[in-house]
């Protein structure tokens, strides 16, 4: 059944991405599972990936404002207090799941960062993760610190220069990785990067595409 | 159900018996997934779309009585449609359900939603009963095809259809057929892009007439009862869906009996609240998606 939580904050986090907390209310969850969150009382829903650890006392949950998207429009506005719908946890994409020491590896795009930051703040000791994060600007990158504090992050900038990191796309960094036996490869973001990491782990990377997970973000042609 | 014995749905408008399918037997069940769609396309029969809740997800617990009715019943397959079947929440519990018992069906775009889960399909090529999908691929032609379903998709569904067809899963392709064309001619051109992807050169291609998106109101020719004998003999009315098969449709928390998959945009056509009843109501074709079961022999079916 769906539930009716409370807003607890709503901050922005870049000038397109605002952080939106809300009440738990119990609710359990893995690493990795999305929520679809509905505006108003209405049919519209999306499904968004909870960004918190399952110790949290709430639930924590990174959307980017998009010009015509009647959700994020709407969840944009909302005040402490106000209530929203939640449909229960849902998701296939759990890192981790699959695997108990194996290595890790992480490739995120934008807000696709928010399952990862879910995992490690869920099992902040275990390890070892790789973790390879595209993001345009360097205001974009969510969660720096954490993240460097929590895994191996390399950070990659499309289109800024000036900082130490990479500048380039995420599929730049795949031949610095070490392909371990065994390495489950999780995904997470725009459609054409997963395309084209998951192209490259299968064909030049000789990956199983079994230990290859993919969670794409829906964006539908208007 | 208080319409059955309304004038529209009795008589045509010019006061004419409407014609009508008495259902025989249920050999297939369809379950519709819900509207939600990780696609727009702007000529979708359902009208589907991202977030789209009219027709909400059906739930593993939905889905179990009326497949324990229609076990009962002697129901040789299941089918599934949407929206995009991948996008609910409980669509591999259900298969592996349903799998159990019959073989099944599933339409798809074959795009993110399935690829994301495709981890999770392949198990099911484990299950006592074969599982199918049919796949959109609109046009043999990449840029006519993603227009409708966005930049990329073509080819995300052929390579998805490559790999379902290489682990052994049953796989054809659904596509629109345009006036005037040259059905065997338009089937040809597909077969670079099926050996591209490992496919057979003789994949099984359905091809639909455009049945309009929900709450149409084209102008069609009505099918009288005198239609019905005078334009079809018994085999070709044995043949009509309606004859054979039911979908359930999950509206406001309730999931009712529909008497076919493209009818579900018109109330009239919830039938009753299972399989048995659903079976004892004469289906009336009235809808304009009737007229082209009725003049081309249209059907979702691959059981028939």
């Amino acid at each position: 059944m769906d539930e009716l939580c409370s807003v607890v904050s709503l901050e922005w986090r870049t000038s397109k991405v605002f952080e939106l907390t809300v009440e738990r209310n119990g609710v359990e969850f893995t690493p990795g599972d999305s929520f679809a969150i509905f505006a108003g009382d209405g049919n519209e829903s999306r499904p968004y990936s909870v960004a918190s650890g399952t110790d949290e006392p709430t639930l924590r949950f990174l959307i980017q404002q998009l010009p015509d998207g009647i959700v994020s429009n709407y969840l944009s506005e909302l005040r402490p207090g106000d209530k929203i719908r939640l449909s229960e946890p849902f998701g296939w994409f759990h890192p981790g799941k699959n695997t108990s020491d194996e290595p890790l590896v992480f490739i995120a795009t934008g807000t696709g960062i928010a399952p990862f930051l879910s995992y490690l703040r869920a099992y902040p000791d275990k390890g070892p993760v790789v973790c390879l994060y595209g993001v345009r600007y360097f205001e974009d990158a969510l969660d720096l610190d954490f993240l460097k504090s929590s895994c191996d992050v390399r950070l990659v900038i499309s289109r800024e220069d000036g900082h130490i990191y990479h500048k380039g796309r995420v599929t730049d960094l795949l031949p610095s990785l070490d392909l371990l036996a065994g390495t489950h490869f999780y995904l997470c973001g725009l459609d054409a990067m997963i395309d084209d990491v998951s192209a490259w782990l299968e064909g030049t990377g000789g990956i199983d595409f079994s230990h290859i997970h993919r969670e794409v973000f829906f964006h539908a042609p208007s | 159900m208080l319409h059955l014995d309304r004038e529209d749905w009795v008589k045509t408008s010019d006061g004419d018996s409407r014609g009508y399918i008495q259902p025989q037997r249920l050999d297939e069940l369809w379950f519709h997934t819900g509207t939600n769609c990780n696609l727009r396309c702007p000529f979708c029969l359902e009208g589907s779309k991202p977030g789209d809740n009219r027709i909400s997800f059906l739930t593993l617990e939905d889905v179990r009585p009326f497949i324990t009715e229609a076990l009962e019943l002697g129901v040789k397959n299941f089918s599934f449609t949407g929206g995009e079947p991948f996008v609910n929440p409980d669509m591999v519990r259900i298969l592996d359900l349903a799998l159990t018992h019959r073989s099944c069906m599933v339409l798809s775009n074959a795009t993110e939603p399935l690829m994301n889960r495709i981890n999770e399909v392949l198990p099911l090529i484990n299950k006592p009963n074969d599982l199918s999908f049919r796949v959109s691929l609109d046009f043999p032609n990449p840029e006519k095809h993603d227009e409708g379903r966005g930049k990329g998709n073509f080819r995300r569904s052929l390579n998805t259809l490559g790999r379902l067809h290489s682990f052994g899963f049953h796989v054809s392709i659904a596509r629109l057929i345009a006036n005037g064309e040259d059905v065997e001619a338009v089937n040809r051109e597909y077969v670079p892009f099926f050996e591209s992807a490992g496919l057979p050169a003789d994949l099984r291609i359905v091809a639909f007439p455009d049945f309009f998106p929900p709450d149409s109101l084209p102008e069609i020719p009505q099918i009288t009862e005198n239609c019905m004998t005078s334009y079809l003999n018994a085999e070709q009315r044995d043949e009509m869906m309606c004859n054979f098969s039911k979908m359930i449709v999950k509206k406001n928390d309730r999931a009712g009996v529909y008497a076919c998959t493209l009818v579900d945009d018109d109330h009239d056509y919830d039938l009753a609240d299972t399989l048995k009843e659903s079976m004892e109501v004469r289906v009336m074709l009235k809808h304009h998606r009737c007229y082209s079961c009725f003049a081309y022999g249209a059907s979702c079916s691959e059981v028939s």
